[in-house]
């Protein structure tokens, strides 16, 4: 018997890790976030029921998926939330919880506690109350957050704390990294990544820093410079967007990845391998590098 | 490996087909496994879909050999060490010899 972190050998094709944005709604509603504009009733109104996630669930396992990461929105806003997490670490799946923090509770850390997840991943904005409430747009959010990853904490539940580095929070992100290297076993991920709205919008590229200035961030601290430089530096590897890994969005839609929303496949419809093996594939992405046949092919003769 | 041994699997771990590679995953993880999986191999798949709570350890070497064309000695050696390596993980339970 070996113990791994992953598996060493897959096909080309295996749908192996899996991101499921739950819901769009959210208790918060932050600066630059891209589905903040679907978190409204009408469209919530549209979203997987418990019965339908329960069931795709059940197809992704069957279909051997191993990583699962339930993100949002804010995933706890389900009210379901914890039948459908539990759920899917009874399955067997690797399961990361993308979160805010704020709605989380003693009792419902217990309960992360009780059935552990591979992996939590929390927002934290910023290190002064005014600057993440500015950003999150909701009032007491900053002190819940910090409650959250205390709570967590305290049952050494695997945590990663994250930023995205805007206008509004560029002066604390290293207080926020201090903080969270001072922290021991957690880790901290910055990204730089600003995405349009889901509807199109481009409100979030407002809080956008520069080139320049995510320079001037980076060049303060070595981790953050060498990230930097890495990025730079490397071709970026070929995307394997539904090869390995896909999306499946708040209202059941298969997708390549989170940002590659054009095409889909209703899993609503249809299943959970048609729409994998058979739709996926033939899904455009920018990124990819494709391999078009020769339009002549001579016909070789062995004489 | 104690022949008359029984063995059960313990609930806290979920088995998972992966791309053909069998795996359990335990589904209570202390902070030090939090990323540990357990690949089985072909053999240690079969025994392990053998653990049933009921045969007796012999029993399921008498079973395997009868399936598979492979020496008895090696496989009960075999069988140890991989029963050595889930009680370490806490993966099976002796219930009663």
């Amino acid at each position: 018997m070996i113990g791994q972190d992953k598996l060493s050998h897959l096909p080309d094709r295996f749908p192996f890790s899996c991101q499921w944005e739950i819901t769009c709604r959210c208790n918060l509603h932050c600066v630059m976030c891209y589905t903040d504009c679907f978190n409204r009733p009408d469209a919530i109104r549209q979203e997987l029921a418990t019965a339908e996630i329960l069931r795709i669930m059940d197809e992704l396992a069957e279909a051997g998926t191993l990583e699962l990461c339930l993100t949002g929105g804010e995933p706890l806003a389900r009210p379901d939330f914890f039948q459908l997490y539990e759920h899917a670490i009874r399955c067997g799946f690797l399961v990361t919880v993308f979160s805010n923090g704020t709605l989380i509770t003693e009792t419902h850390a217990n309960r992360f506690a009780a059935l552990r997840p591979h992996r939590m991943e929390i927002s934290l904005h910023g290190m002064t109350r005014e600057t993440f409430e500015r950003i999150t747009q909701g009032q007491g959010s900053y002190d819940r957050c910090l409650q959250a990853i205390g709570l967590l904490l305290d049952r050494q539940i695997p945590l990663v704390l994250k930023s995205t580095a805007m206008t509004l929070n560029r002066q604390e992100i290293l207080d926020v990294k201090r903080y969270v290297e001072a922290l021991g076993m957690v880790r901290y991920k910055l990204g730089e990544e600003m995405r349009p709205e889901l509807d199109g919008g481009a409100g979030p590229f407002q809080y956008a820093l520069s080139e320049q200035g995510l320079a001037d961030l980076n060049r303060q601290d070595s981790d953050l410079q060498r990230d930097a430089c890495r990025r730079d530096s490397l071709e970026p590897p070929p995307c394997r967007s539904g090869m390995h890994s896909f999306h499946i969005d708040a209202y059941g839609r298969l997708q390549l990845c989170s940002g590659n929303r054009r095409q889909s496949y209703d899993l609503r419809k249809g299943s959970f391998r048609n729409g994998f093996y058979e739709a996926l594939p033939t899904f455009a992405c920018d990124w990819k590098v494709t391999h078009e046949p020769a339009l002549i092919q001579p016909t070789l003769h062995h004489a | 490996m104690t022949p008359t041994a029984i063995y059960t699997k313990h609930p806290d771990y979920v088995q998972r087909d992966v791309a053909g590679e069998c795996i359990l995953v335990p589904i209570r993880r202390t902070l030090t496994e939090a990323n540990s999986i357990y690949v089985l191999n072909e053999t240690g798949a079969a025994l392990w879909n053998r653990i049933d709570g009921q045969r007796t350890a012999q029993d399921i070497v008498t079973d395997f050999c009868n399936e598979y064309e492979v020496a008895t000695d090696q496989l009960a050696k075999d069988f140890t060490l991989l029963l050595d390596d889930l009680l370490s993980i806490q993966a099976v339970e002796e219930m009663a010899r």
